[in-house]
């Protein structure tokens, strides 16, 4: 394999594909990222237990030559000396050639740098997906859909379905659910697709998260493609392919209550800063616990006591309290997570009582949602 | 003048007393080694309040004749020895002469004994006085009655710990010696009830199992080392089994019991990385030796001997640990109450390292293709050796292993198996193979095969397949020095001064080019530049302490540290989906560590249910 090619083309692709490369592994060659070199271009590839990212960079783009490929091959080089060779290089271009044993010479200006290489022959191979049911998402909006839910995935591997998003496509309607048993976050997000097409995959959090940092703020369409085990995001010049959770989604439409006995309208901005402050004391106790208190004339009082530092009350002016009065507390942290992501500047909040699930929603919006469990006090 | 004179025997006695006769234990050791030395085969040992009250030792020794009892209690009386030449070929428990008499001057005491010719001598003192000298029933042995211990030294008396602790010290004597002497029948009372028994067939085991207990004895295996001038015979526990003291290391020379902190060392760095820190194994050695490669005569007590070749000594005791467990499976399985192993056993065809199994795995798998999967070729490769092998051995695709090495007493000789061996290659292998069935909690793996289900570690096993990488590697610095702009300086004694001074050459090899600098001083100008910046001092003086102590500088000894936090490090973490093919991949590399066994931090990697096991607690076997 011979190549010469763009340095910052390749450096952005060989950063992609390291999202998927994980240092810890237990089947060596994964720690490598493959280059395969044809003449329609350079296709990098990273895998690991979870996902594999596929970057290409084709020859030539926009009228600019980017690549040139003299000799066609394939090569398996280790990431975390790759990445950090190709990002300090002192030129423009890279010069990139695949000699015996696999001994790779990286050459940009007068520095060379020779690689100990790995057979690309031994590196598993790629999901094969066929293409058949397609549904298409917005860029900027699959970001947004997924930095609604997963932070409220669970992080720990007791109850591994849960550290999934549950992503059910019904009716044209895609609805992301994920619950870490403690609160629960939902989104709802119209997609385009040409069929009649319905689904309900759980795809790990950690997946999505590392497919939002590597997606760029555009309006361009991603593609999607779900199998039985796999989920496939396509852009241009990038495949993200992640594994699926095996298992059954808990049932959590019959989580959200109906109806409410307390609603309360927020300014979001206000009360999130509200609770910031009452959670610098609350931090300090184990469990970083605050108290809302209903008062007269539309009050909220929010409050934390941590025996050993001290306790912080704070009033804030709501929009307005109907219903009942209430005392609830919940987790400083679940709930700043569920302001953080909502949309709008007026949130409504329903209770239906001190032991109960509480719901958060924009006021004016009935695309998202966030659940919170309170946290009982006695 | 006059200021100095000669104490009297009754003082010195009593002055010894100090040494010989510390607590109730010591008499009862000094008695019953008394008793073995007389050839005893029964001793029995019978004590009221912890043996303040009284202590009375019968055996059936060779007895003494009427003036030999009544010499017996004078100051450096003994049978023993007769000159200077049998001081250094010590081959009885005793020697000194002190015992009885240092008893006799802090007690009263009543000697009843016999040769079995004749009649028998009845003599009783009180504080060293004779007060009581007649005749008696003539039956062979000799029996000693102890009583009021420390009636006449009240201050002694006044710091006896309680009962308790008094009598753990008897019974942690007695077991001691009945360890050393599995021929002897010792039979230990308190106020009537039995404390200690021992058969005195000869096995150890027995003594063994009556001292800790059945479960204990069955995970202890022998061991057995030889050089010119050693023997070393012994049980050790299994790692799985472990204490949290030290106590429970009997080291054992020619007959006695003996301390030596080197040789406590040495049986834990065979046990090295086997166990958990902070936590030591029941191990008995018992070693011969030539009478005069050992100076017992260091102290009253004789606990603490002082050996000629300590170091070929205890490099003999590492190895024969290291390689006692080198030889075993060390996965710890789970036991439910008895487990009555089966008596036959019908042997098995098992699939050669069956490399089909794993499908190929999820994310690699070709969907709605009608077109094969496609293995790893890294996994295709191996198959295609194996391939090799069986036809170049049989056209079978199985081969025989052996089922359930553990159970190994099984009468099968009929049952050959029908030859071939592909397993060869991997007899250096010391877990079977494993084929994984999944992940729990995203920190086990269980994985099952014919011989039951195996829970591992993900982390652990990890960790020790990089530890063996890192441990080699750490070995190995390169010769690279850094100078220094302010020389270092250490000092150290003049004794510590010509040794390093003698060793300054294996020193220099490793880069530490130590300086004469006035008077026991050395300045060290450059050091190697692997040294972990801060950390200089602290190594030089590690290894100038490693050649004080061993002759010899350890490089990778030094870096294990650093080897096992490396290997911690670059290790999986608990709470981590794996992968099917990631999980047969680390079972297939933990299979070929030397030691898959215990994390470097002494964990145990892989627990094991037995299918009999499993099939008794769902009660499918009664």
């Amino acid at each position: 394999m011979r190549l010469t090619i763009q340095r910052d083309h390749l450096v952005r692709s060989v950063q992609d594909v390291m999202k998927a490369v994980s240092s810890r592994t237990t089947i060596p060659i994964l720690s490598g990222i493959k280059i395969v070199a044809n003449d329609q271009g350079v296709t990098l590839t990273g895998s690991d237990s979870d996902i594999s990212i596929e970057s290409f960079i084709p020859v030539e783009e926009d009228e600019k030559i980017i690549a040139e490929v003299s000799q066609p091959g394939s090569i398996v080089l280790q990431a975390r000396f790759f990445a950090e060779i190709v990002k300090k290089l002192p030129q423009d271009t890279v010069e990139i050639e695949v000699g015996n044993q696999f001994v790779t010479v990286i050459r940009s200006g007068k520095a060379e740098f020779s690689l100990n290489g790995l057979d690309a022959e031994e590196y598993p191979r790629l999901p094969q997906i066929k293409e058949e049911h397609v549904f298409k998402l917005p860029t900027d909006l699959l970001k947004t859909l997924i930095r609604q839910t997963v932070f409220a995935v669970s992080t720990s591997e007791t109850r591994p379905i849960l550290t999934g998003v549950n992503w059910k496509l019904e009716n044209g309607e895609l609805i992301c659910i994920a619950t870490d048993s403690h609160r629960l976050a939902l989104r709802k997000a119209k997609v385009e697709t040409d069929h009649h097409l319905s689904y309900n995959v759980v795809i790990p959090g950690k997946s999505l998260n590392e497919l939002s940092k590597i997606l760029d703020d555009s309006n361009e369409s991603v593609e999607i493609v779900i199998t039985e085990n796999q989920v496939l995001f396509k852009t241009k010049h990038l495949l993200f392919f992640s594994r699926l959770l095996d298992g059954n989604y808990p049932d959590t439409s019959r989580l959200i209550p109906a109806d409410s006995q307390t609603d309360v309208i927020v300014n979001s901005k206000e009360f999130f800063q509200a609770i910031d402050r009452a959670s610098l004391l609350a931090r300090e106790g184990r469990n970083n616990v605050v108290k809302l208190t209903t008062l007269q004339d539309g009050i909220i009082e929010i409050s934390s006591i941590s025996p050993e530092i001290g306790k912080v009350t704070e009033e804030i002016q709501s929009e307005s309290i109907t219903g009942e009065e209430l005392k609830i507390s919940f987790s400083a942290k679940y709930m700043m997570d569920a302001l953080k992501a909502l949309e709008g500047t007026e949130i409504k909040i329903s209770f239906t009582g001190a032991m109960r699930p509480f719901i958060l929603r924009p006021l004016h919006s009935d695309s998202m949602l966030q659940l919170i469990l309170p946290v009982r006090t006695y | 003048m006059g200021k100095i004179r000669k104490l009297d025997d009754y003082l010195s006695n009593k002055i010894a007393a100090g040494e010989v006769v510390e607590r109730p234990a010591s008499v009862v050791k000094e008695l019953v080694e008394n008793a073995l030395d007389a050839n005893s085969t029964v001793i029995e040992i019978e004590l009221e309040e912890a043996g303040l009250a009284s202590i009375r030792i019968v055996d059936n020794g060779e007895g003494m004749e009427e003036d030999d009892c009544l010499i017996a209690f004078e100051r450096h009386a003994t049978s023993k020895i007769k000159d200077e030449h049998d001081l250094f070929r010590i081959r009885t428990l005793g020697f000194r002469g002190e015992a009885l008499p240092s008893i006799a001057s802090v007690s009263e005491v009543e000697v009843k004994t016999s040769t079995g010719n004749g009649a028998g001598t009845l003599i009783c003192l009180k504080g060293g006085e004779l007060v009581k000298h007649e005749r008696t029933n003539s039956r062979k042995g000799t029996e000693i009655t102890v009583s009021n211990l420390f009636f006449n030294t009240p201050a002694r008396l006044k710091y006896m710990k309680t009962v308790h602790t008094e009598l753990g010290h008897i019974t942690d004597v007695v077991n001691r010696l009945a360890l050393a002497h599995p021929h002897v029948s010792f039979r230990l009372r308190h106020h009537g009830k039995q404390l200690l028994y021992t058969s005195g067939n000869g096995d150890v085991r027995h003594v063994l199992a009556s001292i800790y207990g059945m479960d204990v004895a069955k995970k202890m295996i022998p061991i057995h080392a030889e050089s010119i001038d050693f023997i070393v015979n012994g049980y050790i526990s299994l790692p799985e089994v472990t204490r949290a003291s030290r106590n429970y290391m009997s080291t054992i020379v020619n007959g006695r019991y003996v301390r030596n902190i080197p040789l406590a060392k040495a049986i834990e760095s065979g046990y090295h990385t086997l166990l958990p820190i902070g936590r030591y194994p029941i191990v008995l050695l018992s070693i011969e030796m030539d009478p005069i490669l050992v100076d017992v005569n260091v102290h009253p007590a004789k606990l603490e001997v002082r050996f000629s070749k300590e170091a070929e000594l205890n490099e003999l005791v590492e190895n024969a640990i290291r390689q006692a467990f080198q030889a075993k499976t060390l996965i710890p399985e789970i036991t439910a109450s008895h487990p009555a192993s089966p008596k036959t056993e019908q042997r098995a065809f098992s699939f050669t390292h069956s490399i089909k199994e794993p499908a190929p795995l999820s994310l690699f798998e070709q969907k709605g293709n009608n077109e094969q999967n496609v293995p790893l070729p890294a996994v295709k490769k191996d198959e295609q050796t194996n391939d090799d092998i069986e036809l170049y051995e049989a056209p079978v695709e199985f081969a025989v292993v052996e089922e359930n090495r553990q159970k190994e007493e099984r009468v099968e000789k009929e049952i050959e198996p029908p030859k071939p061996h592909v397993e060869q290659e991997n007899v250096h292998e010391r877990i079977p193979p494993l084929y994984p069935i999944g992940q729990m909690h995203g920190t086990y793996i269980l994985a099952q095969n014919e011989n039951g289900l195996y829970i591992i570690d993900q982390h652990a096993a990890q960790e020790r397949i990089k530890y063996e990488y890192f441990r080699e590697k750490v070995g190995e610095v390169a010769s690279e020095v850094q100078q220094l702009l302010v020389p270092l300086t250490f000092q150290y004694a003049s004794n510590e001064y010509v040794l390093i001074e003698a060793h300054r050459s294996e020193l220099a090899e490793c880069g530490v080019f130590l300086e004469s600098f006035g008077h026991n001083t050395f300045i060290v100008r450059e050091h190697p530049s692997w040294f972990p910046k801060g950390k200089e001092v602290e190594i030089i003086e590690e290894m100038i302490q490693q050649v004080l102590d061993m002759k010899k500088v350890d490089l990778k000894q030094l870096r294990e540290q650093a080897a096992i936090i490396m290997s911690c490090k670059q290790s999986i973490k608990a709470n981590q989906h794996l992968r099917h093919d990631e999980m047969f991949a680390l079972l297939e590399s933990l299979r070929k560590a030397a030691d898959p066994f215990t994390c470097p931090h002494g964990r145990p990697i892989i627990i094991h249910f037995s299918t009999y096991e499993l099939e008794k607690m769902f009660k499918r076997v009664m």
